[in-house]
């Protein structure tokens, strides 16, 4: 699938994506608050906080979403800060959202197809129709995803936790070199999402997708990846492998008040 | 015809009609194509030979053409009311401005301001006009999501039968312009027809394109097709610009048939309604919907107008409110596949369970299709089990 890149170290190569000194301002309230972030080609970040920390508002300014008040977002080699989503999308950078965005009338087959329509710009895409490469590869997703059983369904139709594979599927089909990952586990009971970590850990190490993931569940986290970042009233907190986070005794403080042990 | 003989023609087509949406909801899909392809075919080859026969009049080839007209302007909303998913109340106002520059341009010998034009080059200049202002206009309103837009195009629409009301050395103000008269209603017959049906598979094959499918992913969720590299903006502006260039061409072709217009009728609020009536009658976002419900539309108008003049506003006003109660769908989206079936149009109106109105699955249907139940069941021993490895 995509520029298949088996090393698993960041350290040396050009970081994927590069957040500096990111700050979003709603009025007077300071969202994110001059926020460093880095996420090397092939790796996995968490990106946790309570409630309010300002982790999506950050997701929204690292995709395009939102624009940034002050501060500069870098993806692969290029300045992104001031360009329109869908070029961003264009350039490799998918993501999720907490609140799910398929297209609910459309079946799930339409939905992955559609993720890759920017294909075919311009005048070209008033001429093609869909494919057959494009088809076996949605069906492929579809498969790997465990969708098959509702391929011709309608995705308004869907569980909550069938549109969040839906979701990675259709972030998936552009062969994107990252995801931001919003959320993948709310409301998905809890044997789905041992099976969408695995999915994951696979795209990850097959294909070579690097992902920043918010996350609530805290043992996602720990299992899937190398570094944690931890946002409190949308300035960082911490940043390091999971288990020092775990230990940190500011981070225990911003969820629990006190300075009790993190249960696991 | 008396009133009640009017009363029997109308039941009688709604009944014929009834029956047709029944007959074809209960025949398979393929089949169903099939037999709407044929009665497609059999209408467009009456159309054809109508004006030939003998007692045609040219009265009634007028009102076929206006009919024609009113279907190819709901066809070109359609294409962003519709697929694109913005409902545009001032959608008449590229009617207008093809109507008026198709005007200018012809009767610029009359206004003493040069050598009038001959048709065919002002009516391409004028839809050309339509499609320019339609771009420039769409870049700004579509910025703006649902009501706002609509709003915004209602003003536009106002604000430009103003300009054209002011602008009096152009356009001669409210007084209005004459163009030279041409009259040979079958040759304007044939060329609306043709459009029309030119329009028609235009839509259906940009309904199966890459293009057509973005149009679609704008209206399910926009946000998420930009995020999905979708250029939302040069998309929908794009069918916007062609939408306009359309019904500019319309509004050129009626002006030089009408010989005369002034702001208050080449400029009027019940052609964007008939548009968006008639499109919702038939079904929103179908590439037959716009055509079958404004055409059931506007037959049913002239016969409400020929007899119950004080009525026919109170009578449309009851018809719009019955399409969004009963049909929400429209005529055609009764019978997608995808949508719904007899039966569940049945629990829907009659049943008493809760029913999701934008798919027509009951709740209980859902519950049904989900292994919802399976899932809880295989959760808890992955809870237990995940709680054993992390105590480990």
């Amino acid at each position: 699938m995509t520029t298949a890149t088996t090393s698993k170290s960041s350290g040396g190569t050009q970081p994927l994506l590069v957040g500096r000194g990111i700050t979003k301002q709603f009025g007077g309230l300071v969202a994110v608050d001059n926020v460093d972030i880095e996420v090397g080609p092939c790796e996995m970040v968490g990106l946790i906080g309570p409630n309010g920390s300002g982790k999506t508002t950050l997701f929204d300014c690292l995709s395009r979403v939102r624009d940034v008040t002050v501060g500069s977002v870098e993806f692969d080699g290029q300045d992104i800060t001031g360009k329109r989503p869908h070029k961003v999308a264009q350039l490799g950078l998918s993501r999720t959202f907490q609140l799910l965005r398929v297209y609910p009338a459309l079946t799930v087959l339409e939905n992955m197809e559609l993720s890759v329509q920017w294909r075919d710009v311009g005048l070209a895409s008033l001429f093609r129709r869909s494919d057959s490469t494009t088809r076996d590869q949605a069906d492929h997703l579809i498969d790997f995803l465990m969708l098959t059983r509702l391929r011709d369904e309608e995705a308004g139709t869907l569980s909550g936790g069938q549109r969040r594979l839906l979701e990675i599927g259709m972030a998936l089909m552009s062969k994107p070199k990252m995801i931001l990952l919003d959320e993948a586990t709310s409301g998905v009971n809890p044997s789905l999402v041992e099976q969408i970590k695995e999915r994951l850990v696979e795209i990850n190490r097959r294909d070579g997708v690097a992902f920043l993931l918010v996350e609530h569940d805290i043992r996602f986290v720990k299992d899937l990846c190398e570094r944690v970042v931890v946002l409190n009233y949308g300035a960082k907190l911490a940043e390091g492998r999971p288990d020092e986070i775990m230990e940190n005794r500011d981070v225990i403080e911003a969820y629990f008040g006190d300075s009790g042990s993190v249960a696991t | 015809m008396g009133i009640l003989g009017s009363i029997a023609v109308f039941v009688g087509v709604a009944a014929a009609i009834a029956l047709t949406l029944v007959g074809l909801a209960l025949i398979p899909q393929r089949v169903r194509r099939m037999v709407g392809i044929g009665l497609g075919a059999v209408i467009l080859v009456g159309l054809i030979v109508l004006p030939l026969l003998e007692h045609t009049t040219n009265s009634e080839l007028f009102t076929l053409t206006l009919l024609l007209t009113t279907v190819g302007v709901s066809i070109n909303w359609n294409l962003t009311g519709g697929f694109t998913g913005y409902v545009d109340f001032g959608h008449a106002v590229w009617f207008g401005i093809g109507a008026y520059v198709t005007g200018i341009l012809m009767s610029l010998q009359t206004n003493g301001l040069g050598i009038g034009w001959p048709f065919v080059p002002s009516l391409i200049v004028a839809s050309g006009v339509a499609a320019v202002m339609a771009a420039l206009i769409g870049r700004a309103t579509m910025r703006l999501k649902g009501p706002y837009f609509s709003i915004a195009m209602l003003g536009t629409f106002v604000a430009m039968r103003e300009i054209v009301r002011v602008s009096e050395p152009l356009t001669g103000g409210g007084v209005g312009l004459t163009l030279p008269p041409y009259q040979n209603r079958p040759l304007f017959y044939y060329v609306q027809l043709g459009l029309v049906v030119a329009l028609l598979l235009f839509t259906w094959w940009l309904r199966g394109t890459r293009f057509g499918s973005t149009l679609v992913a704008i209206r399910e969720d926009e946000l998420g097709a930009e995020m999905r590299g979708i250029n939302t903006t040069r998309n929908k502006v794009a069918v916007f610009t062609f939408s306009g260039f359309s019904t500019g061409l319309f509004g050129g072709l009626w002006a030089y048939q009408n010989t005369f217009i002034d702001p208050d009728i080449a400029f009027v609020e019940v052609r964007t309604i008939d548009a968006v009536m008639g499109t919702m009658l038939g079904g929103l976002g179908t590439v037959t919907g716009p055509v079958v419900g404004s055409a059931f539309l506007f037959l049913l108008r002239e016969l409400i107008w020929a007899n119950f003049l004080d009525w026919h506003l109170l009578i449309q006003g009851l018809l719009l409110i019955g399409i969004v109660l009963f049909l929400p769908k429209g005529m055609i989206g009764v019978l997608d596949p995808r949508t719904t079936s007899i039966s569940s149009l049945w629990s829907k109106y009659f049943g008493s369970e809760t029913v999701d109105v934008h798919t027509g699955t009951s709740v209980m249907d859902a519950l049904e299709d989900d292994d919802t139940t399976a899932m809880a069941v295989s959760a808890d021993e992955v809870a237990v089990s995940a709680e054993a490895e992390g105590g480990q």
